[in-house]
């Protein structure tokens, strides 16, 4: 298959900011899979400004300079402006024959992509796809190839509202909401600070590059990604039946991953290649998923697989929450039916990969074989064997232990490892006696204990103590605000769990202490550096975004100190020990507005 | 009673006066706690504090933000130490939270009882009778956001302390003006300067300076 990289400016482009020309509505899939998608003209709008502009982001994108300074300047604006501020000449325009100046109209054609989504009638994603974006193009920097796409650039006739009433929606329609085309400055921003903590914090997500503001709170949000393509893109075709697009499909995503040097070592044999892709594809779901419920992430997967990216990237953060405690109850109402919940995320990413199993065995064949005889295929296994080490090594690191003490305990002290992993389950999915609740969008059982807590303490004190806790100094340390008095009895079960935690907990570290030849309280300082960072009092959630977007919405303020308090407010949400050295120390100040940002982090600290 | 104060700077600025307080610790497994003046960076500041002290063979250390909840476990440890390092930020601030949980007593007996004591910058002006040098020069001044109105603090020597000190006429001015109102000495101490107060011993490290009843004395150091 030819490369994907042609239409990257790869002579050198002496305007400033003529890398930005690349974003013009060309992209390769249009080329090499015709049939994923439906093309617009678009024009430029006339009003609108720049409220966000991701400085850092952009120069990682090579968009700009790496020394550019991150203030806006007219020619940049204007640049942004000229680029992203677009709106698509839909069908309704068309049919009612609404005429726009033609200088206004824009030289090539945006794509909004076909892919599957399961709130459409008909299942097969004949209707389905981007509702409201298009894709604005690709830009290449320092290797990695980038698909840039916007979403508030009017109504496409993939939009759920147009496919279940059978008809055109102008653009801005206020009769409907979902299908009107537009995107709010509110979700541009909530994503843009969300996904910034993500990425900050290693977590795999799309990222906002810029927002472009209009009247009555409406907007364009730009997002960027090594790799747009969705799980959905493939499960369009595949329940088509139809083999050419699929393959086309299939051969573009792994022709951009090998290009990025993500697959390189990809196999030249077809059939190879297919156990390769299921390989990749398992071992990123189960990775993904294990993250997900260790870090208490909320993603809605289901089997239409259109919420996350191919490589687990969080995409679409609508109704994405991080939680505080293990709130594993919590259901998002999305009226006609209650989301899966964060346990339940691991089902569905285990049957995305079936599905997979599905398509592959679909594109060898070019016969579709029903979904359930690949049940008990090998790749299954693989993916519960991944989740499983993943849950053990993710809990290693959030105790506080180093890479190598992680890789020494999963390697030879696993069965100690399962144990404690066994204890500290119970403790972070013990639910509170009242019951499920309502809550601001959907349905919560609250969880009780806040582990962070006692994984930050818990080193601390055992650097001092030759016993274990007392089981009240355990729950003491523990509780949580949600924790009533009747929550926190403690009866002979928990009382044994108290000690299997702590017995457990200092097994391991005796056994690192002895592997390197320090003593337990050495290790356990060590243990405390980290699990200070990791487990920091603090934690961003759902609901703290909510609020914080609220008030960065409240600032009166230009596209710079929106970009700065954001960027400061990032520096206090790092849990990363490795990244610590890597932060602007003396250079972030605590100012007023931050410090506002920080005690609204920390009033919802336990939240959903 | 065994105290140092820390004029401000970061780790390796202060290397000196690191030594300087390690040398006061008479056991051979000392512990450290570091307490910050706030707790939304503590992780940071810690991270570094704990790095920069386990190159002077410290392996005991605990980060003990005080703005928010503790348990008694973890206090009962903290003034079992054998330093108590308070850390720089906003003294109204700190002072203000230090007050609100009650360990303006607890480490005032702790420094009396024999424990080190030390502060960086806040944490510095904090062991001293009153937190007044944190609101000026209008230039270079702590805000008091928190509102704080009565100044008085751990009282722990009788001198008043002035850290970040930058040897200029204006800083010279406002310090002159403030020594002439007070009947005890300020010292004001630069970057990776400070003061060790070994029992009745008093020393200095760096180039630091008494301000008293408007006059300006450079000080020896040790």
């Amino acid at each position: 298959m030819k490369s994907l990289l042609h239409n990257t400016v790869t002579k050198k482009n002496t305007n400033k900011y003529g890398q930005f020309d690349q974003l013009n509505g060309n992209h390769p899939l249009k080329e090499f899979v015709p049939e994923a998608y439906v093309e617009y003209q678009a024009r430029q709008k006339k009003s609108g400004k720049v409220y966000y502009f991701n400085f850092a982001l952009a120069k990682q994108l090579g968009l700009i300079s790496e020394d550019h300074p991150e203030k806006m300047n007219a020619e940049i604006e204007k640049k942004i402006l000229e680029t992203f501020n677009i709106v698509i000449i839909n069908e309704y325009d068309n049919i009612h024959n609404i005429k726009h100046p033609p200088e206004t109209i824009k030289e090539n054609t945006y794509m909004a992509t076909r892919y599957l989504q399961l709130q459409h009638p008909s299942k097969q994603g004949k209707t389905s796809g981007d509702g409201r974006s298009v894709w604005n193009g690709q830009v290449t920097h320092h290797g990695v190839t980038w698909d840039i796409s916007s979403c508030g650039t009017g109504a496409t006739r993939l939009s759920p509202a147009s496919a279940k009433m059978h008809k055109f929606f102008k653009t801005g329609d206020p009769s409907i909401s979902y299908g009107c085309g537009c995107s709010e400055k509110d979700e541009g921003v909530s994503s843009s600070l969300f996904s910034e903590v993500m990425y900050l914090n290693g977590i795999r997500t799309e990222r906002v590059l810029a927002i472009i503001e209009h009247k009555n709170g409406l907007a364009i949000n730009v997002r960027a990604h090594p790799n747009l393509i969705r799980p959905s893109h493939f499960f369009a075709p595949l329940k088509q039946n139809n083999y050419e697009y699929l393959k086309k499909m299939y051969d573009y995503y792994v022709t951009r991953q090998r290009e990025n040097g993500f697959w390189s070592d990809y196999p030249k044999d077809e059939i190879e290649g297919y156990e390769y892709f299921l390989r990749k594809i398992a071992n990123v779901f189960a990775t993904m998923v294990a993250q997900f419920e260790d870090e208490y992430i909320f993603c809605w997967l289901d089997w239409d697989g259109d919420n996350i990216l191919m490589d687990g990237s969080i995409i679409d953060y609508g109704s994405v929450r991080q939680f505080g405690l293990f709130h594993h109850e919590y259901r998002y109402d999305d009226v006609e039916r209650y989301s899966t919940s964060i346990t339940e995320q691991k089902i569905k990413a285990k049957y995305l990969i079936q599905t997979f199993v599905q398509m592959t065995d679909f594109l060898k064949n070019q016969t579709k074989r029903p979904i359930k005889i690949f049940e008990h295929h090998h790749v299954l296994k693989e993916f519960e064997k991944i989740f499983e080490y993943q849950k053990d090594k993710n809990l290693l690191y959030k105790i506080g232990f180093n890479n190598s003490q992680v890789s020494l305990l999963l390697n030879k002290h696993r069965k100690i490892v399962r144990d404690f992993r066994q204890s500290f389950s119970y403790f972070e999915r013990i639910k509170s006696i009242k019951g499920i609740k309502k809550v601001a969008d959907g349905i919560n059982w609250s969880a009780i204990f806040c582990m962070r807590d006692i994984l930050r303490e818990y080193p601390q004190i055992m650097q001092f103590r030759n016993g274990f806790l007392t089981s009240d100094e355990f729950i003491e340390i523990i509780k949580s605000s949600y924790a009533t008095k009747k929550d926190l009895v403690l009866n002979s079960y928990r009382k044994q769990m108290i000690h299997v935690f702590q017995e457990k907990y200092m097994q391991m570290v005796d056994m690192v202490a002895a592997e390197v030849n320090k003593s337990g309280k050495n290790i356990l300082c060590e243990v405390t550096m980290r699990s200070s960072v990791i487990n920091k009092y603090d934690r961003i959630t759902g609901d703290a975004v909510t609020i914080i977007v609220d008030k960065i919405l409240s600032l009166k303020q230009g596209p710079d100190e929106i970009y700065k308090i954001m960027h400061d407010f990032l520096y206090f949400q790092n849990h990363d020990p490795s990244k610590i050295k890597q932060l602007e120390r003396h250079k972030i100040k605590n100012t007023k507005g931050v410090k506002n940002l920080l005690e609204i982090v920390r009033s919802y600290r336990e939240g959903i | 009673m065994r105290l140092v104060f820390y004029g401000g700077g970061d780790e390796e600025e202060n290397i000196s006066l690191n030594h300087a307080l390690i040398k006061l610790v008479k056991s051979s497994n000392p512990v450290i706690t570091y307490i910050p003046a706030c707790s939304y960076d503590a992780d940071i500041e810690f991270s570094y504090f704990a790095r920069h002290f386990k190159k002077f063979h410290i392996s005991r250390m605990i980060n003990f933000p005080v703005d928010i909840p503790f348990t008694d476990i973890l206090l009962k440890e903290v003034l079992k130490s054998d330093i108590i390092y308070l850390g720089g930020g906003n003294t109204f601030y700190f002072l203000k939270t230090l007050k609100d949980v009650g360990l303006i007593p607890k480490l005032k007996k702790y420094a009396l009882e024999g424990g080190i004591l030390s502060g960086l910058s806040a944490g510095a002006i904090i062991m001293t009778p009153n937190v007044k040098t944190a609101s000026f020069p209008s230039f270079d001044c702590d805000l008091n956001e928190e509102k704080v109105t009565n100044f008085r603090s751990m009282n722990l020597v009788d001198f008043e302390f002035f850290p970040h000190y930058k040897n200029s006429i204006r800083y010279e001015d406002e310090l002159k003006r403030y020594s002439n109102k007070i009947n005890r000495p300020l010292y004001a101490c630069p970057d990776g300067c400070g003061i060790i107060l070994d029992q009745d011993k008093i020393s200095f490290i760096g180039k630091n300076y008494c301000f008293y009843k408007g006059k300006k004395i450079l000080l020896k150091a040790a």
